[in-house]
């Protein structure tokens, strides 16, 4: 395998991984921190309240991501696992087109709010210099990264179908 | 096209794509794009809604919770947890099966998932139910049930969506939630001894004082960790949030140095999967409260209020409310069921007369209830995916539990007192402390 592809490979298990543990660890730690510190010395920083909360938002929308690629969103399975295989592939495919549909209002509106909160130069509450964009970058970034991954999903069944391997339909969250 | 066609269209694909097995979150995110098209409503209200319904301190303790459930699995406490319930009542005919109802009330004392409680206590007790002759069915149908107090027991994130949505301080809710939780857990546990007497399930070991004493330091780590969070919210020292980041930290201290499983290379991947759960959960409330405000702009809302208003009974609309909750559950998962609803029903029925505390606990049993009705009964799938056992069965085995479930249920609506006695205890109630 070229370094290319490994390389490719690497980010295509971790990219949303370690920003997601970053962004998880840095909430937890934050409340924590000042939990304690208000608990023990009656000190808190104004920004302990919502930098974690607008951290949550990353969060979210990576997570929502990746679980995307794993293909473990929730939903109805029962029927649809009982069609015939190709009746299965053009249903998933038809997921994958809503995807897309939904996908872009939500990356073209939420780059607008992103656009607003650039010009205007709005910070996170509490803080004297920490821009709230970094944060509202979330949505589209996450959105994007999704689209991403449902095109990953399309060209993987594609593959199977055509191969003649089982469709991949119900991923697990059990490591 | 006029607006109502456009409206009801969108319903019926809504429904049918749901049936056919598109992600629900895709689903209703596709409703309200269609709902929004349909009223000429703005389209950068989604954008907005992606972002700001989210931007809250008060939902972070969410996936603050659902690492804790993650952390206690890891670290082996929630093993200690049925070590500790199977010294205590294996001794009886079902005994199994009640200490897993047990350790699942134990787990949802710190965890405030019920899924998260049915996969844990599942996959540690189902092998053990097979190997002491119990059904197969029976089996994943005991962890199915036993999970749905997972968000009735505090912690909750439900309680606390519940509360971010309906104005209705957190603390308060959880404290209400004891002794329900309790009495389903018991609930279920007659339930399980009449099945297992009847079909001779389960191996009877003698009762050993020494095997209870040995597995108690054990579980003491757990109930640690149960009166931290207890005592804070109720002192009022902590929020809701920041109890769940206290237990975060004291089940990874527990973990890493108490019962020395958990190792720190296996973290990342605990936390990967706790991240990902918030990635399937939260943009269902995001989707979810969109929805919810479209009910609002379409007059769906006023219109339930103006019929149930109408109606004017306290029991009466208590009933209608529970009805609605019960029949949306099968077909519902809990956070839609709990987003949509509880801001149309929650005011009707404190208007007629209901408590905000007591309505909040029958409505979230309600949704617990509906983890384990089919079609769509969460619990149930996640149990079929841990033991491999096919979904119907689960869903038939797990009728007792359904039974001895809305039987406390109602018993739970009739005396609002089990509800609001701990909340009263604490000298709570209304005003007495806020999520923040």
């Amino acid at each position: 395998m070229s370094a290319l592809m490994k390389v490719l490979h690497w980010l295509d298990a971790n990219l949303e991984k370690w920003i997601l543990i970053l962004a998880y660890v840095t909430c937890a730690t934050i409340v924590f921190v000042e939990v304690i510190r208000r608990f023990f010395f009656g000190l808190q920083e104004a920004w302990s309240t919502t930098v974690p909360a607008y951290m949550f938002l990353w969060l979210t929308w990576l997570g929502c991501s990746y679980a995307v690629r794993l293909r473990v969103h929730l939903r109805f399975a029962e029927i649809r696992n009982r069609f015939p295989r190709i009746v299965r592939y053009w249903l998933m495919q038809m997921d994958y087109l809503l995807y897309i549909v939904f996908g872009l209002v939500v990356i073209y509106w939420s780059a607008d709010l992103l656009d607003l909160q650039m010009t205007n130069e709005s910070l996170v509450p509490g803080t004297d210099d920490l821009p709230a964009w970094w944060f509202y970058l979330a949505t589209p970034v996450g959105w994007s990264l999704l689209l991403f991954r449902v095109g990953q999903c399309a060209v993987q069944d594609f593959l199977d179908l055509r191969r003649g391997d089982p469709l991949r339909s119900d991923g697990s969250l059990r490591q | 096209m006029s607006e109502d066609l456009m409206l009801i269209l969108a319903s019926f694909g809504a429904v049918a794509l749901f049936a056919l097995g598109t992600p629900i979150f895709l689903v209703m995110g596709m409703w309200v794009l269609c709902a929004h098209l349909a009223l000429d409503y703005s389209l950068a209200n989604i954008g907005n809604g992606m972002f700001e319904g989210l931007n809250s301190f008060a939902l972070l303790a969410a996936p603050l919770f659902i690492l804790t459930g993650d952390l206690i699995a890891g670290g082996g406490i929630a093993r200690r947890i049925t070590d500790f319930t199977l010294a205590l009542l294996g001794w009886l005919r079902g005994g199994l099966g009640m200490a897993s109802l047990t350790a699942c009330g134990i787990f949802a004392a710190i965890s405030g998932s019920n899924s998260a409680t049915t996969a844990t206590i599942g996959s540690i007790v189902y092998p053990t139910m097979r190997d002491q002759n119990y059904g197969k069915g029976f089996s994943a149908a005991t962890s199915s049930a036993g999970g749905c107090v997972g968000i009735i027991i505090p912690p909750s994130i439900l309680f606390i969506i519940y509360g971010y949505l309906n104005d209705v301080p957190v603390s308060e809710l959880f404290l209400a939630g004891i002794v329900p939780g309790m009495m389903m857990v018991l609930a279920m546990m007659t339930a399980c001894w009449f099945v297992s007497r009847r079909n001779n399930y389960g191996v009877l070991s003698p009762f050993l004082f020494s095997k209870v004493v040995r597995t108690t330091p054990g579980v003491g780590l757990a109930v640690a960790a149960v009166l931290l969070v207890l005592w804070g919210i109720y002192s009022g020292a902590f929020s809701p949030t920041e109890a769940a980041s206290i237990t975060v930290f004291y089940c990874l201290f527990a973990g890493l140095f108490l019962t020395r499983e958990l190792k720190l290379s296996k973290l990342p991947d605990i936390l990967f999967r706790s991240a990902l759960i918030i990635g399937i959960v939260v943009p269902l409330v995001a989707v979810s409260i969109m929805m919810q405000q479209m009910f609002a702009v379409i007059g769906v809302s006023r219109f339930v209020a103006d019929v149930l208003g109408g109606i004017g009974i306290y029991e009466v609309v208590l009933i209608v409310c529970m009805a609605s909750v019960l029949i949306a559950g099968t077909l519902l998962e809990s956070v839609p069921l709990t987003i949509l609803l509880a801001p149309i029903l929650a005011p009707v029925a404190v208007g007629v007369g209901a408590d905000p505390f007591h309505f909040a606990v029958v409505f979230m049993v309600g949704g617990a209830i509906g983890f384990i009705t089919p079609p769509f009964g969460l619990n149930l799938f996640v149990a079929s995916t841990i033991t491999g056992v096919p979904y119907l069965s689960i869903a038939r085995a797990v009728l007792p539990y359904l039974v001895a479930l809305i039987t406390t249920w109602i018993i739970i609506a009739v005396f609002p007192g089990l509800t609001l006695s701990m909340v009263r205890l604490a000298g709570l109630g209304g005003g007495g402390l806020t999520m923040e």
